[in-house]
């Protein structure tokens, strides 16, 4: 192996990580708000895709249409994305919070299936993309580049902003009241009601908090992979639950570490074993991990939690 | 008694408005047109929609077939095989369904395919490429070239007139994409190409970074695209954001109007059965009249249908509305001699209903489709 093959093969290796990180810190973003979900109400919130696509629609629409900068369309969809997260906990889960889990989950498809429909008569079928003029001309650009390693704005900005708002979320959740009612809600909702606290607006703020992650990651990916369309939060939905399931559903730091694994494990699984299951490769690990550890990376133990 | 009189006559009135429009409208034909309508690929199908009806009008105003009017039903398979499947059941079924005009990706007109066999109905594809299709029935008949034609024609211009060296190649998993890949590489390689590397993926991805990070390291000259549109202009910009400098070029899957907002697009070669500047006298007056009609010029979807629908017209006019008539009147159209004078010039076709039609290369120039500056010949 001379050493151009050596540099060839490191700088493969490198840019497979980087977008693999990129991927994962998507991933990491939806997986939080299912996994926050499920802590609070052990429910898995299928229409939470449909939120990370109604994300990346709302900015798309704004730019596109009202000719909002990119920035302010970003802002404006996240509020409504997380008003939007509210809005369906209080019409589509809380009227069967007290019926068995199996009715709010049959529900939360239904809401999923419907707000598919709905964005497809809203925006059709085709795939939409940001019209690249009104993007910032920052995320085009390179950051940095050696070589054939290189690595764009875009990708450092979705990075930091994935980090940023983790740690954001890791204080509301260990050092404010707000989150330490969570947590309680997590142990005992019932137990929890009894000393004071108020369930409803603790599970409104969760769900608002889930979407607004959720929102940012369509956003980013609309962005990124420069693709729009209804169906979008399907297939990112459930590689995020994936994810979730991965790092222990119910555990916030389980589910950023599980969607970094699968991401950077999506990325290397496409670059180096086979392109065409690379989808398979994500779900085989996340088989693998839940065989040997059922509760998912950081997941705690059946026995515990009940 | 009076009660009774009233609740038959509801009952009958019920009935009757419950029966198909068409039992009463008997001297229409109707055509099935079968395209993806909707989903990613959708844009194609307006162009086959347009033309089909285009075409339909002025049959219609020309006084029909024999004084029948003709009618079009448009099926919307989505370009998924299990979709045109159904599609194709459901149409081989109704017996007043003489001949087929579909289906527009290869898989799903692979799909279909066995069924209309069976239902010994005549199809005429107007775009689908893949070289079995053609050999494995004996109903197909199709009004575009087929890619053992295209992806031969593709890899000489790569090698003539680009001069390429190092060609990689991006491929999605269907039937068109792998078909088109086969039959480029035989001809590149046999032209002294070397083909450094072949990466797959699903139409389900959006992102493609991973194949084409690996791509970059193998500096390529230029990255092959035989897939469709919708992730044709993800590949490119991904290629683009990932700093690879290569030509990009495809086929007729990439010819779309969605290639144009893709700045990263531009140069991007592709080839098309259908290139307004080089067309000739009955397709000036098409262009015209489709342009002035759905104000935008037609796609190759479009003329390729309107041929296919002229074609089938004439086959029910001559044959009369009867399966195996129309058939044996399809094969018979053997030779130049027979050839349907259409837009898209004359179609005859060969003993596996395939037709021998030129192909061009476009390119994006200023963000315009164009003719490129050198065709073969």
């Amino acid at each position: 192996m001379n050493w151009q093959e050596v540099l060839d093969r490191s700088s493969l290796f490198l840019l497979q990580l980087t977008n693999g990180l990129t991927l994962g810190s998507i991933y990491a973003l939806i997986a939080v708000g299912y996994t926050m979900v499920y802590g609070v109400l052990e429910l898995i919130n299928f229409a939470h895709g449909e939120v990370y696509m109604m994300g990346a629609f709302i900015a798309y629409h704004l730019v596109s249409v009202y000719d909002v900068p990119f920035f302010a369309a970003f802002a404006i969809a996240l509020v409504i994305c997380s008003a939007f997260g509210i809005f369906l906990e209080y019409f589509a889960y809380r009227p069967l919070r007290d019926a068995r889990r199996l009715v709010a989950l049959i529900s939360a498809i239904g809401m999923s299936i419907f707000l598919q429909n709905l964005a497809l008569i809203i925006w059709g079928a085709q795939q939409k993309s940001f019209p690249y003029k009104k993007l910032p001309s920052l995320f085009s650009s390179m950051a940095f580049t050696l070589g054939d390693i290189n690595l764009s704005y875009l990708q450092v900005f979705i990075f930091l902003l994935s980090v940023v708002l983790m740690f954001v979320l890791h204080y509301i959740i260990r050092h404010t009241k707000t989150g330490m009612a969570m947590r309680a809600i997590a142990q005992d909702a019932k137990a929890a009601s009894l000393m004071g606290i108020n369930l409803n607006r603790v599970i409104s703020f969760t769900f608002a908090a889930g979407s607004f992650l959720g929102a940012v990651a369509g956003v980013l990916v609309g962005v990124y992979y420069n693709a729009i369309w209804p169906t979008m939060g399907y297939m990112a939905g459930i590689k995020a639950f994936a994810a979730a399931v991965l790092g222990g559903i119910g555990s916030v730091p389980g589910a950023i570490l599980g969607g970094t694994i699968l991401g950077v494990a999506e990325a290397f699984g496409a670059g180096y074993i086979s392109s065409a299951y690379r989808d398979g490769i994500a779900y085989a690990i996340m088989i693998l991990v839940l065989i040997f550890k059922p509760a998912g990376l950081l997941g705690k133990s059946v026995v515990q939690r009940r | 008694m009076k009660m009774l009189y009233i609740r038959v006559f509801i009952l009958l009135a019920v009935v009757f408005s419950l029966l198909p429009l068409d039992l009463f409208a008997q001297d229409s034909i109707r055509l099935p047109v079968v395209s993806p309508y909707t989903g990613g690929l959708a844009s194609f199908g307006e162009g086959v929609k347009n033309g089909a009806m285009l075409k339909a009008e002025e049959i219609n105003a020309s006084g029909g077939i024999n004084g029948r009017k003709i009618e079009i039903q448009m099926e919307d398979d989505l370009c998924e095989p299990k979709e045109a499947s159904n599609v194709a059941t459901r149409v081989a079924n109704n017996k007043d369904v003489v001949i087929v005009i579909g289906h527009l990706c290869s898989s799903a007109t692979l799909a279909a395919l066995p069924i209309y066999k069976k239902a010994e109905l005549v199809a005429i594809t107007p775009a689908s490429t893949n070289p079995s299709i053609g050999k494995s029935s004996g109903y197909y008949f199709r009004t575009v070239y087929q890619d053992e034609f295209q992806g031969a024609f593709l890899a000489r211009y790569a090698v003539e007139v680009m001069k390429f060296k190092k060609i990689a190649i991006f491929y999605e998993v269907n039937d068109y994409s792998m078909g088109l890949k086969t039959a480029f590489v035989q001809e590149a390689q046999k032209r002294g190409v070397t083909i450094i590397g072949e990466e797959a993926y699903t139409s389900a991805t959006t992102d493609f970074t991973p194949q084409l990070a690996k791509f970059k390291i193998m500096k390529p000259d230029a990255l092959f695209i035989p897939g469709y549109a919708p992730q044709g202009t993800l590949i490119i910009n991904q290629a683009t954001k990932l700093g690879m400098k290569v030509s990009f070029f495809g086929a007729d899957g990439l010819d779309d109007v969605i290639m144009l907002s893709n700045k990263n697009a531009e140069g991007l070669l592709v080839t098309t059965p259908f290139l307004a500047e080089a067309a000739g006298g009955s397709a000036k007056a098409f262009i015209e009249v489709y342009t002035k009609k759905y104000g935008k010029e037609p796609n190759w979807f479009a003329a390729n249908t309107y041929d296919a629908v002229g074609i089938a017209a004439e086959a029910i006019a001559k044959a009369g509305a009867n399966r195996q008539k129309i058939r044996q009147y399809m094969v018979a159209i053997n030779s130049p001699e027979k050839a349907y004078k259409g837009v898209t010039g004359s179609t005859y076709f060969d003993k596996y209903g395939d037709c021998l039609k030129p192909a061009f290369i476009k390119v994006i120039k200023d963000g315009q489709w164009g003719s490129a500056k050198e065709q073969l010949k």
